[in-house]
């Protein structure tokens, strides 16, 4: 039986999701409405807080109390929608933004409203330029219809929205290069403390929060928090939009309760292809480790993916039949973080090209000896010394198929020629 | 002492105030903890990864240069894990760098090197080709980048952004690939750029007068005080068989410097090995130059004295002068019988003001308001303070009059002290920085200062002139009406103006001048050049031939203050040492020297520079009563000043940090830096009279003409006026000091315009 459910990806398809009117009959802006009109932003904050909800983006982090640690002094606020969706394998922002623009912003001015904000962003990453311009027509849409502005009905709050659209590079992903990025400045991580709950955007108290996360909150408040909170495992509740790609016969995304299988979600995506063999799937984007057969019943949440030794990030699954060149795919993934690597910290900026330089030989069977432990100490050099966790993104994937298929690896070396006495 | 909190380090508990940085921590107990990126005069980059120590409860190796000791937390710097990060780090960094140590300027004081050494692995592991960025790229006049030799730890960029706040330094492209480059591939030009060779911790920004010169074990170092302005930086000279090589800040001078030294302090000292310095004393005879001992070159001066008497006779000695040269000049003037004595020999007429504050108390003023020449271009390091005051702690910058420099932190350009004083708001900490010439502009600021602190606020006032020692200069008693110790003189004698007047008129018959260059700098050219002509004997004491020397009787070769020992007097009033970094070519000798010898051989008697040591001390801390712009000190008052006149343009003269006739114009290898002849004028007097930036125009003024002047449409320079940079021997804008000129011979981008009305 399909586990597949609709909240987000409701109305998909069937209806134009990017005409406010429609949107409205669907019963959208009505928790935005009620909000405004009957809760305050402390009351937001708690069905926020008590349903649960792990940021969506990458890192899992609770929303709830990410709000909170905003500093009660006086300074104005501003709530950020991070959609500079750019994880390998991750897909699913993208499809929110063009689909249902409205649901995402009704998420953003909800967010917003809830941490008191009267100023809202949206950073779009500049490659989603289809997305940008829907979104664009649909702040249009809700200005005109008063849901953006002064005095939003008549309650006396305002709420400014912008959005800005990035220039195209991973790491504006990142929260405080994303607030350098939007402030104008070249898009690299800050160094914390401070962390942009004390000093964000332009240096004042500030949320970064992801696409899906937001946009959840309105079905939240609709439904009450117990609905989503009771949904999968206790600590990692809720739905979930998975983008599956790869070596499955159906990839796309799929929305459905944390806590189904692995095996579960390859087959909601029509499992592989006719007489191929399952080698490894990355469950949750290209920073990740691997998972293997031996994993395929885990529980596909938050925590049993980290104790696994990877993690569900933003939920981008990669799966890999036995056509695999391992290699190359370590080669694509390594490239893609060497190139992304603003630069600033020594570990990333020149373990990722050392890394990339050798697996080009490998991939072209000029390893030499001793290569392939050097993939694994090299990778394990960068991790965990780094400023932001960019340069903690090569060795998850890199090491968990290195360990698992050394032999790929292996046959890539040079013969080494040994003179003897 | 509850804003200290214990830690342990290695094992050592350790007491530091509270907020203090781990990296700072360790050092109170000699533990290095390697740095690259991390700088103590900057913000913390947290990128180098070079820092990494274990905190104990925390899962992860955390940077000692961003991470504040709190009470007991233990830290490990020297763990294997620890090691291992370090060697890790120091192997990445090592990976793509080139192995040119032994042609490179920074082997042997290197830290890539030093921790290599250290903490580095033995071997490289690598297998691939090193990546290849561009070599000796050519940053602007002063700088050169080796872009393969960088580690990518941004000080430069981060000492340009949040010190200077130019922002010309800039990082590009990303990943392996990042580079530092110029914004917009503009040639940085600072007044500061040096620093970023000295803040380089790797031979990637190296010096271009210093390029493949020396290795630092060559070199002998010598600790002085620089005398190429008043703020009195500290120093490291660094000599090798008598030539000056390069100069170095002081990390430490945290009173005054900050550990910066602007780019006339550092680079121009060629000047002192100048083939062009003279050498031995020269006579005058029958309009030709002839060399003279100087036994033979006393004598005459001796009985060029005796025969014009006190009364005939006048002393002008510069702000060259250290503290103890300008005690004994006045003491043997004045034993000598005569109190025509004056060191102002420009346009600055006052250096000690009565509410001086310390360098660093100028940071702490909530508004500062400018009046005069640009301290960012007359005492540069005194222009980092007030943009830090600005940037950092909000301070409100108001500027009086008009000024060609573009400042980089925000100010409010007004035309008088009244209207300064009604911007200044709620600030309760107020810095008048005025340049000390226009008497009259000093009386009204000095009433303004009076008013603000009548009403309760904290006033501190900084005369930033012209010459380097003034302040030692007016404490010494070189003055006409006052003597050592700001001690009031019954009778006064002649002031320069009124010497140069006497001389004029044939009063006046033996006129000394001791390190100064009054042709190029004093306000009246006329009655200088006919005062100069007209004396019948004229000493100088000097470097070089000056526009000054050329009038002069006899010149005795001078030392440069790299080449004597003694005290300076700061614009702050701090004594200063300097000491003796390379010996004087030829048979030069120091002023004090010269005194000497013309005191003996004229039977004045003076003291030994060791016997006036204490009292030299002492009047130098000594601070008089001086209000600013006081009219019996400062004599006639202001400056010439034109009338309002239509279709003509007021002269204002503005000092450029590399302007000057002598050490700036006698230095090759400062050559590149030299300003060309420049009138600054506001937009809208532009755009009336058809001048485009760029363009080339003639100042004729009822005074005389400056050719050839580059225009230069100013944000900062007001409708009316027209700022010149003074100083330069090629257009003598002193000259025109004050004067109403009109804009002839207009020559934009090759098209000849005949402007203003008054052709040629």
């Amino acid at each position: 039986m399909s586990k597949v459910v609709k909240v987000l990806t409701q109305g998909i398809g069937e209806h134009n999701l990017r005409d406010i009117e429609v949107f409205r009959k669907q019963g959208g802006y009505a928790q935005y409405e009620r909000a405004l009109r009957e809760l305050g932003a402390a009351d937001v904050l708690d069905i926020v807080k008590k349903s649960g909800l792990r940021g969506r983006g990458g890192a899992g982090f609770p929303t709830g109390m990410k709000w909170s640690f905003l500093p009660n002094d006086g300074r104005p606020r501003y709530m950020v929608c991070n959609c500079d969706e750019a994880e390998p394998g991750t897909f699913k922002d993208h499809m929110l933004l063009l689909e249902t623009p409205h649901q995402v912003l009704e998420g953003i001015l909800l967010g917003a409203y809830g941490i008191g904000s009267h100023h809202a962003f949206i950073y779009i990453r500049g490659e989603l330029k289809a997305g940008y311009e829907v979104m664009r027509a649909a702040v249009e849409q809700a200005r005109a219809a008063g849901l953006i502005g002064k005095n939003l009905f008549g309650t006396g709050y305002d709420l400014e929205f912008t959005i800005h659209r990035g220039a195209g590079a991973y790491i504006c992903g990142e929260e405080t290069a994303l607030l350098n990025s939007l402030e104008g400045k070249r898009g690299e991580p800050r160094l914390k403390p401070p962390f942009p709950a004390i000093a964000g955007l332009y240096a004042q108290p500030t949320v970064v929060n992801n696409v899906e996360t937001l946009a959840y909150i309105p079905y939240i408040l609709k439904n009450g928090p117990e609905w989503f909170a009771q949904v999968g495992p206790e600590r990692s509740p809720g739905y979930k939009v998975v983008s599956i790609s790869g070596h499955v016969r159906k990839p796309g995304n799929y929305e459905v309760p944390l806590g189904v299988t692995i095996r579960e979600l390859l087959e909601e995506a029509g499992g592989l292809r006719e007489g191929r063999t399952f080698m490894a799937v990355q469950p949750g984007g290209g920073s990740s480790a691997c998972l293997f057969e031996e994993h395929l019943d885990l529980s596909y949440d938050f925590d049993t993916m980290a104790n696994a030794g990877t993690m569900l990030g933003s939920a981008a699954m990669v799966f890999f039949d036995d056509t695999t060149d391992f290699v190359q795919a370590a080669l694509s993934l390594v490239r893609f973080f060497a190139h992304e690597s603003c630069g600033q910290c020594t570990p990333c900026r020149e373990g990722g090209h050392w890394l990339e330089q050798m697996l080009e030989r490998l991939v072209h069977a000029q390893g030499v000896a001793g290569d392939v432990d050097m993939l694994l100490a090299i990778s394990g050099q960068m991790t965990g010394r780094n400023l932001c966790p960019l340069g903690d993104s090569v060795e998850p994937f890199l090491a968990s198929v290195v360990k698992r298929f050394r032999d790929q690896f292996l046959a890539r070396v040079k013969p080494t020629l040994v003179v003897v006495g | 002492m509850s804003d200290l909190i214990n830690v342990t380090i290695d094992g050592i508990n350790v007491q530091v105030p509270k907020g203090t940085l781990l990296v700072e921590a360790a050092k109170t107990i000699q533990h290095e903890i390697p740095v690259y990126c991390y700088h103590p005069k900057l913000k913390p980059a947290g990128l180098c990864r070079m820092c990494l120590v274990e905190i104990e409860k925390m899962p992860k190796l955390q940077i000692a240069c961003n991470t504040v000791a709190t009470d007991g937390m233990v830290v490990h710097t020297r763990s294997p894990q620890v090691t291992d990060a370090r060697r890790s780090v120091l192997e990445f960094l090592l990976v793509n760098h080139p192995l040119d140590c032994p042609i490179c300027d920074k082997g042997g004081e290197c830290d890539l090197q030093d921790f290599a050494m250290a903490y580095g692995p033995g071997a490289s592991r690598t297998a691939d080709p090193k990546t290849r960025k561009p070599k000796a790229v050519d940053l602007g006049p002063t700088i050169v980048l080796d872009k393969e030799r960088c580690i990518l730890c941004y000080r430069c960029v981060r000492f340009d952004d949040e010190i200077t706040q130019e922002r010309s330094l800039v990082q590009v492209e990303r990943g392996n690939g990042a580079m530092i480059a110029t914004a917009s591939d503009r040639p940085y030009e600072s007044n500061f750029s040096g620093n970023v060779t000295e803040l380089c911790p790797v031979g990637a920004l190296t010096s271009k007068t210093y390029r493949f010169k020396s290795r630092p074990w060559d070199l002998h170092r010598t600790k002085t005080t620089c005398t190429q302005c008043s703020v009195g930086c500290q120093q490291f000279v660094d000599e090798r068989h008598t030539n000056i090589l390069r100069t170095m800040s002081n990390p430490h001078d945290d009173d005054v410097s900050e550990g910066w030294l602007c780019d006339r302090g550092r680079y121009n000292v060629g000047f002192v090995n100048d083939e062009r310095r003279i050498t031995t004393p020269l006579y005058k005879h029958q309009g030709q130059w002839v060399q003279v001992p100087w036994d033979d070159a006393i004598a005459l001066w001796a009985k060029a004295l005796r025969d014009a008497g006190p009364a005939a006779s006048g002393f002008i000695g510069g702000g060259r002068l250290l503290n103890e040269e300008a005690y004994l000049l006045q003491h043997f003037a004045r034993q000598f019988g005569s109190d025509n004595i004056d060191w102002r020999a420009g346009r600055q007429r006052q250096a000690t003001s009565n509410a001086g504050g310390s360098v660093a108390d100028l940071e702490t003023a909530q508004a500062i308001v400018v009046v005069g020449d640009s301290p960012a271009e007359s005492a540069p390091i005194l222009d980092l303070r007030i943009i830090k005051a600005v940037h950092h702690f909000g301070a409100k910058l108001i500027r009086v009059g008009s000024t060609d420099h573009a400042t980089p932190v925000p100010q409010m350009v007004l035309a008088g002290v009244e209207e300064a004083m009604a911007n200044i708001g709620a600030a309760e900490r107020i810095a008048l920085v005025w340049d000390g010439t226009d008497a009259a502009l000093g009386r009204t600021l000095g009433a303004a200062a009076q008013a603000l602190r009548a009403a309760g606020k904290t006033v501190f006032t900084y005369i930033p002139g012209e010459a380097a020692n003034a302040r030692g200069a007016e404490a010494m008693g070189l003055h006409p009406a006052f003597g050592p110790g700001y001690r009031k003189l019954e009778r006064a004698g002649l002031d320069s103006a009124a010497m140069l007047s006497a001389a004029a008129e044939g009063q006046l018959k033996a006129l000394a001048i001791f390190g100064a260059n009054p042709v190029l700098h004093f306000g009246d050219r006329e009655l200088l050049e006919k005062a100069l002509t007209r004396v019948p004997f004229l000493a100088l004491s000097e470097l070089f031939m000056t526009q000054t020397a050329e009038f002069a009787t006899l010149i005795l070769p001078a030392k440069a203050a790299y080449e004597k020992s003694g005290t300076t007097t700061n614009l702050a009033g701090s004594i200063l040492n300097l000491s003796e970094s390379i010996i004087g070519p030829g048979e030069t000798r120091s002023d004090c020297e010269i005194i000497a010898l013309l005191a003996e051989a004229l039977g004045v008697d003076v003291p030994s520079v060791d016997a006036i040591r204490e009292t030299v001390e002492s009047l130098a801390a000594s601070c008089g009563d001086v209000p600013l712009g006081d009219a019996a000190w400062c004599g006639a008052g202001s400056l010439p000043r034109g009338a309002g006149a239509k279709q003509r343009l007021r002269i204002v003269v503005a000092p450029h940090i590399f302007a000057g006739g002598g050490s700036s114009a006698h230095d090759i290898s400062a050559a590149a830096l030299r300003p060309k002849p420049a009138v600054s004028i506001s937009p809208r007097d532009a755009a009336q009279l058809g001048v485009s930036d760029g363009a080339f125009v003639d100042l004729c003024g009822y005074r005389g003409t400056l050719r050839d002047l580059t225009v230069r449409i100013g944000r900062h320079v007001l409708d009316g006026e027209a700022v010149v940079i003074e100083g330069l021997p090629e257009a003598p804008a002193g000259a025109l000091l004050g004067d109403l000129v009109e804009i002839a011979r207009i020559r934009n981008a090759g098209r000849e315009l005949v402007g203003g009305g008054v052709g040629e």
